[in-house]
């Protein structure tokens, strides 16, 4: 008995050790060979000498290769910074990923930040004032396009810059409208009349919507200041537009949808079902990115046109995509602001990058430059989308956006899928963001 | 009129399965079809269900796309590691719980079972900060340790070698064989499939496995097949879903390959475990 007792301990005792020398060794042999065949990997281990910085982005595909073209033009122009650039996800997922890592002090140096984050991560004090950095360079804020600043400078820091910057733009298969004779429509009530022109509806099953918009709350925003209302109010503490300006946004949109001249698409992966239904001719039109424009220019079978989203009271456009920010907690400022700065000014910089995925260019410079002029001459569709940043308006700022779009989504989820009555669920979407903009 | 009933229940049967077939067969070959089709045909609608000529070139591109071999090289030495230190500490442990009554063995089994039961989303956080505190993130190693010891393994294994009668490991003993040559000689030979179900269940979930990598990764040259692939996706654009599902395909492929020599081997397990 004693003895069987005995061996059970000691097998017992054998799992523990065999754990801890799975700890020292096994793994981490392995992962001590990782070291050396690293280098064979893209732009991974730095030279001796020279400074690696970590920069995190959130461009995947074609989008993807070309951040990865302007990182090695890069490392290439000089030999004392290093960039690594690394692929985290999605913007919602580089921001989680950020959180965790700031946390854990394993954040790096710079990196791309969607617009309507950087506030957050600015109200905790992590991301650098860069100001200062900017003076020493001889920039100025006054650089950059002034529509394309409104996520930049919080308490008095300016805390990001602008890098792979959107709207949303009216896409329009112009062939389908010539057809039926229509014009590109320039205002709500002309929306609706072309939208309903186009319908098609064969034994009562639409074979054809008019327009159509990916589920976001990008698009509700834009109507919302279409009609001259504000997302926040200016003192952040409660919605910045009435009950008169929701219903009518939203009693816009249903009217539509109960015609077929809007179709509203599921949520999974609605931007992909409209871009779908857009190039195969179920839609007309639609309210869409700009960062689509250069996929559906090289895959429509139409003559396909961009035009300001119509307006109501007024032209107005939200911005989105991404901004770039230097890391509070970096070690290397300094070779950070370098790289930062070579992107913003160097035409081999963020300048190429745009030209060559398209999304809008953001300093003068490079507005002025020749290589963006005859880009625009060529294509002029992308020229639309800049010209619209004039009526660039970007009012959903708040700290507590992020949890404020969570009520947002729901809303429109109720609204939209679910035929809920406007008015109380507006009210109760209202009550709920007076509650998270105080912090309740 | 029992011959029809038999043939009725026959029908049924054989319908709910085809049923259930479709249902699981149907994402997969949409996936194999995606892959081989065009960019047009991906983005028509209604859908394109087979290619109207196979674009083989998917599969480069999407190799291409990134550094597919370290990714691959990564996702290897993940499992196999894995694997391998997993058997050597469930083997002994599943071992001492099924045949020795030691001072403590029901709590530690307690906790064995506890372990199994608390799911990983609930300690990614504080594994984390503590892997990234070791210095550790920059390394497979986050991707390998805690997966070192399978409880859900422990626990069927231990259940196997219940079912192995006591009298051959004692006439074993009477002739002098240790407790590492009963293992060796007796216990795994006996319970090759429960081993073999266990390794592939395994190998299957940190093969597919994207959620720990996710979190535990923030560099290329650490990050596995999963992520690889999921970084084929547009953040903004159209995505090129024909080139993600060859990606895909390409990450499927050797589970089939292992599942084809180990079904056998599962099959068993679960009928050996029914009869007793």
């Amino acid at each position: 008995m004693f003895k069987t007792k005995f061996a059970g301990i000691a097998l017992a005792a054998t799992l523990v050790t065999g754990m801890l020398a799975g700890c020292s060794g096994g793994p981490s042999n392995e992962s001590a060979g990782e070291t050396s065949p690293n280098a064979t990997t893209p732009s991974n281990t730095a030279p001796a000498g020279k400074t690696t910085i970590q920069f995190w982005h959130s461009l995947g595909g074609k989008n993807g290769e070309y951040i990865n073209a302007m990182i090695e033009r890069f490392n290439k122009s000089q030999d004392k910074i290093e960039v690594v650039g690394t692929f985290q996800g999605s913007y919602d997922e580089t921001v989680t990923k950020l959180q965790q890592a700031i946390a854990a002090k394993t954040g790096p140096d710079v990196t791309m930040l969607e617009r309507a984050y950087v506030q957050m991560f600015a109200d905790s004090d992590v991301l650098e004032d860069l100001t200062p950095y900017l003076k020493t360079s001889g920039m100025s804020e006054n650089d950059f396009t002034a529509g394309l600043m409104g996520h930049s400078k919080f308490d008095n820091k300016l805390v990001s810059l602008p890098f792979n910057r959107s709207t949303p733009i009216l896409h329009v298969n112009k062939t389908m409208l010539d057809e039926k004779g229509l014009s590109i429509p320039k205002t709500w009530d002309e929306l609706k009349q072309v939208a309903n022109a186009l319908v098609i509806k064969e034994n009562g099953e639409y074979k054809r919507y008019g327009y159509a918009m990916p589920y976001d709350t990008w698009y509700p925003i834009a109507m919302i200041s279409q009609a001259k209302g504000k997302f926040f109010n200016d003192a952040g503490t409660s919605l910045g537009f009435d009950e008169a300006i929701g219903t009518k946004v939203f009693g816009f949109l249903k009217d539509l949808q109960s015609t077929g001249a809007l179709y509203y698409p599921p949520q999974q992966d609605s931007g992909n079902i409209v871009n779908q239904m857009f190039l195969s001719g179920k839609i007309g039109m639609m309210f869409q990115s700009t960062g689509v424009i250069g996929s559906l220019k090289s895959n429509a079978k139409f003559e396909y046109v961009t035009a300001f989203l119509p307006m109501d009271q007024v032209y107005a456009t939200p911005t989105g995509g991404a901004n770039v920010s230097i890391l509070a907690d970096s070690k290397n400022k300094q070779a950070a602001w370098e790289f930062v700065h070579w992107a913003m000014t160097d035409p081999n910089g963020a300048q190429q990058f745009i030209l060559d995925s398209g999304y809008l260019p953001f300093t003068k410079k490079m507005v002025e430059s020749q290589p963006m002029k005859d880009l625009w001459a060529k294509e002029p569709n992308r020229k639309t989308a800049y010209d619209q940043l004039e009526y660039a308006i970007d009012t959903n700022k708040h700290v507590a956006w992020p949890q404020v779009m969570q009520e947002f989504f729901s809303a429109i989820q109720a609204i939209m899928y679910d035929n809920k009555p406007i008015e109380p669920t507006l009210a109760t979407f209202k009550k709920e963001t007076e509650r998270l903009l105080s912090g309740k | 009129m029992a011959l029809d009933l038999q043939i009725v229940k026959r029908t049924v049967g054989f319908l709910l399965k085809a049923v259930l077939l479709a249902i699981f067969v149907f994402p997969f070959l949409w996936m194999i079809s995606t892959s081989l089709q065009t960019f047009e045909e991906t983005m028509a609608f209604p859908p394109t269900w087979i290619p109207s000529w196979p674009q083989w070139i998917n599969f480069v591109e999407a190799m291409n796309a990134g550094p597919f071999l370290v990714y691959a090289r990564n996702s290897v030495i993940i499992t196999f590691t894995i694997i391998v230190l997993q058997l050597l500490v469930m083997i002994p442990a599943a071992y001492a719980f099924a045949k020795y009554r030691f001072v403590g063995s029901k709590l530690m089994f307690g906790a064995v079972l506890l372990a199994f039961m608390i799911p990983g989303q609930v300690t990614f956080i504080p594994v984390y900060l503590m892997l990234a505190e070791w210095g550790w993130i920059k390394t497979l190693l986050p991707q390998i340790v805690p997966f070192m010891s399978n409880a859900f393994g422990i626990f069927l294994l231990r259940q196997y070698f219940m079912q192995i009668p006591q009298e051959l490991i004692e006439s074993a003993r009477l002739d002098n064989a240790s407790e590492f040559k009963i293992i060796r000689k007796l216990m795994i030979p006996m319970s090759m499939p429960a081993l073999a179900t266990i390794a592939l269940f395994s190998f299957v979930s940190h093969w597919n496995d994207y959620f720990w990598p996710l979190v535990m990764t923030d560099s290329v040259s650490v990050r596995p097949l999963t992520m690889g692939i999921a970084m084929l996706r547009e953040t903004e654009g159209i995505s090129n879903w024909h080139i993600i599902m060859a990606g895909n395909v390409v990450l499927v492929v050797p589970i089939l390959i292992v599942y084809l020599f180990a079904s056998k081997q599962i099959v068993k397990a679960f009928v050996y475990s029914g009869i007793k």
